[in-house]
């Protein structure tokens, strides 16, 4: 039945079920003046890396629930794949999808091809070996141990150089464009290339001791504060801003609708970048930071609530008039799931921020929950819908089994809230647990054991729910596989015909 | 002053964006002003923390440890119950504890791992069940061993002091009340 389904096209509900000539933008004289195979290839990475880093995802969380799967071998315990895991969705994954939609967007909407060919496949060629280097290291247990910035100095050093390239083109792009008008998206992206280099330099200053070690030029809680001005805004400036570029190019393309507000959009960028900065200290609440540090990354982190959910409205709003359309159509299903879990998280983390439910949310899996949700629902969702919006686009070829995007989503999104809804709960449990004490004022809970005992059903929960997730994304792999395959063929789009009769 | 703000009105320039039209519309009311209501609150935070309850976190957990005095001082005669009785329920109860605190260092049969073995007439920190109560009650920080009073209470570390004690005994084959007598040649 379900075959039956994928094979016919009368009965699919694959949105532009239309003759491929017309993805061409009726604005745009010729598209061939656009570098697009730069854009094949870092999609390509965006999907290869991002089964592997959900694959180490998976592990990591089946290792938790059942210890065996570590293996016993230091290379593959939780201490070094963990680092591996993060690394792999957030510059692999993550990564490549960001200059996927960069290299594709602002070539159009800037009007004019990348301004080197040549960096930009440096560009390319560096980021895949800086992250076959992380995928060595890590494992090896060469680390200089700072969170989301493990990487040792020489791979620093090289992500310095690719960053630079990366951004000599894209200001090169910007300064030779044939438009005056600089749209939105162009400005998140702008964030991003700007923001990212400051942050990597200026967490990672270390001196080198030997090839593989060195030591960071701070040291105590100066050290910790700059680790969680990076931390936080690696999140910031890496999982948002590009991502928030990404959905004003690509879902008012998707939805075919008017963005729903540009005073909104200039209001909303500016408030979120200006205020995104100053949060990293509230996750050294209770710690030796000095109180007034602290409390503004309290008073920041609460006021960042609005201009990240001017993000949310704008996205949203803009579907007004195509929410019929959000019913039938897999991309628009994966935009709307991600624009509501990055509203989601941006409010769960200002209430984080709090110094009286971060004393109870700190350490706990609920924080673990709380990134996921923002990772797998925000990042994964938005990256997921693209890819597949740019599938027919850049290989000129409908999906060979487009309801599989639709199982694909279903799928993502049970897993998302297996996923949170599981972390919640084994944070709260173990958070209460930490702090109960009894009818003698002793702690309830003293043996960590008891503790980490109560959480094994919810380790069980969430490894279910990353594997469901992880399922998808394979499916995923498989159809654009199958779908480029097909293309390369020179099989014709069976919906094309239909179109066509 | 308020003007008649013109909904969904094109700005006009989608040939600028990729044929991606924008509108002009007003931010919405309520979201400007959560925008104004968290702003407000940020400041009246900062100011209300520091300058008026002149809040910490030293200060909080004063308070905190002023609270917990007066509600859970411990009453002398819960001191005076707790004291060393080589009952079976005592070992019985100290077993219990014993295998939920202490098989991670001690071993679940005894002779140790991380922490050295309980059977054998070694007595690192002194061999009488004073010198043991003291010892599981303080700890040995330097060696890892954490001090369990203030974990388990002064009834539960004599329950399981007993529980030592008596297993020790069993193991060399004496009479485990000897180790109740104060020390003298330990």
């Amino acid at each position: 039945m379900m075959q039956d389904r994928y094979a016919d096209p009368q009965t699919t509900n694959w949105p532009d079920l239309v003759n491929p000539m017309e993805y061409t933008n009726p604005t745009t004289v010729d598209e061939s003046v656009y570098d697009d195979d730069v854009v094949r290839m870092f999609f390509g990475a965006t999907v290869i890396w991002g089964v592997v880093g959900m694959l180490v995802g998976v592990t990591i969380a089946l290792q938790l629930a059942w210890w065996p799967a570590n293996l016993g071998l230091p290379w593959t315990t939780f201490g070094r794949l963990r680092p591996l895991h993060t690394n792999a969705v957030i510059f692999a994954f993550a990564g490549n999808i960001c200059f996927t939609g960069i290299y594709y967007s602002m070539q159009r909407l800037l009007k004019t091809r990348m301004w080197s060919d040549r960096l930009s496949r440096i560009h390319f060629w560096g980021w895949q070996a800086i992250i076959v280097a992380a995928a060595i290291t890590l494992p090896l247990g060469l680390t200089q141990s700072k969170e989301y910035a493990e990487l040792i100095w020489p791979i620093d050093i090289a992500i310095v150089v690719i960053w630079v390239i990366f951004a000599v083109n894209f200001f090169g792009t910007l300064a030779t464009r044939k438009v005056k008008h600089i749209y939105v998206a162009i400005w998140f992206y702008i964030s991003f290339v700007i923001t990212i280099a400051v942050l990597h330099v200026v967490n990672s200053l270390a001196i080198p001791a030997t090839l593989f070690r060195s030591y960071p030029v701070y040291s105590g809680m100066t050290d910790a504060l700059v680790q969680w001005w990076y931390g936080h805004n690696a999140v910031g400036f890496f999982l948002t801003t590009p991502f928030l570029g990404l959905m004003y190019y690509f879902l008012p393309r998707a939805a075919e609708r008017p963005v729903y507000s540009y005073r909104l959009s200039i209001v909303h960028f500016w408030s979120l970048v200006f205020l995104y900065i100053w949060t990293g200290p509230h996750h050294l609440l209770y710690s030796g930071l000095p109180d007034w540090a602290q409390t503004l990354g309290v008073v920041f982190s609460v006021m960042l609530l609005a201009p990240s959910w001017g993000g949310m409205l704008n996205g949203l709003l803009t579907l007004r008039g195509a929410w019929h359309r959000v019913r039938t159509d897999p991309v628009l299903k994966f935009f709307v799931v991600a624009v509501s879990f990055y509203g989601m998280s941006t409010f769960e983390g200002p209430m984080m921020a709090i110094r009286a439910v971060n004393s109870l949310a700190h350490f706990t899996n609920w924080v673990i929950g709380h990134v996921h949700s923002g990772a797998l629902g925000w990042v994964g969702m938005m990256t997921f819908g693209t890819l597949y919006w740019l599938v027919p686009r850049l290989w000129k070829r409908e999906l060979v089994y487009p309801n599989m995007a639709t199982t694909h989503f279903w799928l993502a999104t049970i897993g998302i809230v297996l996923y949170t809804v599981s972390m919640w709960a084994a944070g709260l449990i173990e958070g209460l647990m930490w702090r109960a004490v009894n009818e003698r004022g002793l702690l309830a809970s003293p043996a960590f054991m008891d503790i980490a005992d109560r959480l094994d059903p919810f380790y069980g929960l969430r490894l279910l729910g990353g594997l469901l997730y992880f399922i998808g994304a394979v499916m995923m792999a498989w159809n654009i596989y199958r779908t480029v395959a097909a293309s390369r063929a020179g099989a014709p789009t069976p919906s094309a015909a239909t179109a066509a009769s | 002053m308020k003007q008649k703000v013109e909904r969904d009105q094109i700005l006009g320039h989608e040939d600028e964006a990729d044929g991606i039209k924008e509108y002009d519309n007003p931010l919405p009311d309520w979201w400007l002003g959560l925008f104004w209501i968290t702003v407000i609150w940020g400041v009246a935070y900062l100011v209300h923390y520091h300058f008026i309850a002149h809040r910490s976190p030293e200060a909080a957990l004063a308070q905190e440890l002023a609270d917990a005095e007066i509600r859970w001082a411990t009453p002398e005669a819960a001191e005076a119950e707790a004291e060393l009785v080589l009952s079976a329920e005592a070992v019985a109860e100290g077993e219990g504890i014993f295998r939920t605190y202490c098989v991670a260092c001690h071993g679940a049969n005894m002779m140790g791992g991380i922490g050295p073995n309980l059977l054998d007439d070694e007595w690192l920190h002194g061999g009488t069940s004073e010198n043991i109560v003291k010892t599981i009650t303080d700890g040995v920080p330097a060696m890892g061993m954490v001090p369990w009073g203030p974990v388990l209470g002064a009834e539960q570390v004599n329950r399981v002091a007993a529980y030592v004690v008596s297993k020790n005994a069993e193991a060399l084959g004496r009479d485990p009340s000897d180790a109740l007598r104060p020390s003298e040649g330990s």
